[in-house]
């Protein structure tokens, strides 16, 4: 049976109602823009900027509303990126470049936060080590996801050390500061941004630890990026504008305020000690402020550097370096005083 | 025998011999690791690990636990709501058995950890994929359990209640279910722990709060003692657990307890 027509003005009504109700709940969206942010691996000092960027009100200031997802690797944030679930994270710029080679994906850098690489040998300091040369022959730890693993090859080379005479071990990063104290490794690759967690963890052993960079042996290169997926970035440009402008606000007050910058954290996480981040935010600020940082402006993509990384990248990972134009995976319409 | 009540002997065999054989063993682990010196990052004694425990706040703790108990009694529940019913229907038609049961040898066999990462890119980072996760882990042994248990109805009951014209709903809920019941209840006991570590296993993933979470962080930040309390935390949870389901099968179905277990 036909079920029997509703009067006109009915259903005028309920169209108009709908309408109004849209209208205002769209108002009210656009009042302020919802942000998921997508952290590369768990909070710590290193992840402070967004942090401050919410408890400063940068973010409040320029009408967003910023939530942040916790990650496990560059490839988990970028993965969460192109599905949908975040619209703006952190991720290092290898990964990016090699997630782009291997057949591409949605997302492209948009701001460079650490313009030096932050791979780094830790051993102890009576060890005998004391730069990139002298690993030869010794057993060295790493975790098996690190980005540092595909420029190890390339740091031995330039420092002159046969590959061959290394032993290398792959463990799990919570087992790696262990099995230096432990003497089950002579050297473990890890971030300078580990530092401190490193630092105190000898000092309970009653060892120093000896760090060596490996852009002060040579290699340079971008790291952790501000990426973002296409979708964010094609529908929601202004949106991505204001929060670039807040972060970029954020990163200023975090290394001119680490030890408010790392209660930001710690207020959301309570697991973050406001101690050891602040010495981590203190530790880390060359890669992010830094002689390149200076001429060429915090968050800035220079083509030579961008373009050295990606031939690193493809050496070590044995790609082809003509797979990729570099400059395809980044947009620069979003660094500030950028194009 | 008829016995009557909890004897002294009992009360020292059942309760206060399983704590002393537990307290007998963290003393001899506080020894070993004072008189060799064992560094804490390699093995901290029992009380360093408590001092860990007790420096982080409780109520830090209660957010925690109440992440991972959340996720993993969600998932056991959604576990149970499908299983019991999947056996159900496996008993009674041996055309869905067969067309089923390799499917769930496939789901089972699947290692949950490779999996987790692909059930979290498909459903969010919320907490639908970890109690789908939690759920994942913990349903096959229930599936296992409750279809031999259906199974284990003697002929002839299954013959009388045919003779009495019993509808196939009756039969299932009269006859088989009762028999069913201790399979069940062995099929929940093994479910409830697992459903912990599917839980643990998707807080390794993704979480943001969770005692498997707070593990990893642990660990991340080299806090050994912090995350060895975590892990003993975890399995106090899945003790109570375990009991609870104990507990409740002694409270509502005890005549389906062996007989020196009623009490």
């Amino acid at each position: 049976m036909i079920p029997p027509a509703k009067h006109p003005s009915i259903r005028w009504t309920k169209l108009a109602t709908g309408t109004l109700i849209t209208l205002l709940m769209s108002g009210a969206a656009q009042a302020t823009d919802r942000v998921t942010f997508q952290l590369d691996w768990l909070p710590g000092g290193d992840k402070a900027p967004v942090y401050v960027g919410i408890a400063q009100g940068f973010f409040a200031e320029q009408d967003l509303d910023v939530r942040i997802s916790q990650g496990r690797g560059s490839t988990d944030a970028m993965t969460k990126l192109a599905t949908g679930q975040a619209d703006i994270g952190l991720s290092d710029i290898t990964a990016l470049m090699a997630a782009h080679a291997e057949g591409g994906i949605p997302v492209r850098g948009v701001y460079s936060i650490f313009s030096q690489p932050p791979h780094a040998f830790y051993v102890l300091e009576d060890s005998g080590i004391e730069q990139v040369s002298d690993v030869a022959g010794k057993r060295i730890a790493t975790s098996p996801f690190t980005s540092s693993n595909l420029f190890l090859p390339l740091l031995l080379e330039m420092n002159g050390v046969d590959e061959q005479s290394i032993n290398l071990i792959q463990s799990d990063p919570g087992t790696l500061s262990p099995m230096l104290l432990n003497g089950r490794t002579d050297v473990v690759i890890s971030w300078v941004t580990d530092q401190e967690r490193y630092a105190d963890n000898a000092l309970s052993a009653g060892v120093t630890l000896r760090i060596i960079p490996w852009h002060e042996a040579g290699l340079e290169a971008y790291s952790t990026t501000l990426v973002a997926s296409d979708r964010f970035l094609e529908e929601r440009p202004d949106v991505a504008r204001r929060f670039i402008d807040a972060y970029e606000q954020a990163i200023e007050y975090t290394w001119a305020n680490p030890n408010e910058a790392a209660e930001a954290v710690n207020a959301v996480v309570p697991e973050v000690e406001v101690d050891m981040a602040a010495r981590t935010i203190e530790a880390i600020r060359p890669l992010v402020f830094n002689t390149f940082s200076e001429t060429h402006g915090l968050g800035a993509f220079e083509p030579s550097r961008l373009a050295a990384t990606w031939q690193w990248t493809a050496e070590a990972q044995e790609m082809d370096v003509n797979l990729l134009d570099p400059e395809s995976i980044i947009d620069r319409r979003f660094v500030p005083g950028g194009e | 025998m008829k016995r009557t009540g909890i004897t002294l002997y009992d009360l020292y065999a059942q309760r206060l011999l399983p704590l002393l054989a537990l307290l007998g063993l963290v003393l001899v682990w506080e020894v070993l690791c004072r008189l060799f010196n064992v560094p804490e990052y390699v093995l901290p004694a029992p009380s360093v690990i408590f001092e860990a425990f007790l420096n982080v706040d409780g109520q830090r703790w209660f957010d925690h636990l109440w992440a991972t108990l959340r996720v993993a009694l969600l998932g056991f529940a959604l576990a149970v709501s499908i299983s019991i019913p999947m056996a159900i229907m496996m008993v009674r038609s041996a055309f869905l058995a067969r067309t089923l049961l390799p499917f769930l040898i496939i789901v089972q066999s699947t290692p949950i950890v490779a999996v987790a990462p692909l059930i979290i890119v498909i459903l969010g980072a919320g907490e639908a994929p970890r109690t789908v996760i939690a759920c994942l882990i913990s349903f096959f042994p229930i599936v296992v359990a409750t279809t031999s248990g259906l199974l284990s109805t003697p002929k002839e009951m299954l013959e009388l209640s045919n003779s009495l014209k019993a509808s196939p709903a009756r039969q299932i809920w009269q006859v088989r279910l009762p028999y069913a019941v201790p399979h069940i209840f062995s099929g929940l006991k093994v479910a409830i722990t697992l459903a912990i570590i599917g839980a643990v296993i998707a807080e390794f993933v993704a979480a943001e709060q969770g005692l498997g979470y707070f593990v990893q962080f642990s660990t991340s930040y080299f806090r050994i003692p912090q995350a060895f309390a975590a892990l003993f935390f975890l399995s106090m949870v899945s003790l109570l657990l375990f009991k609870a389901v104990q507990l409740v099968q002694q409270t509502f179905f005890s005549w389906s307890l062996p007989a020196d277990e009623e009490h």
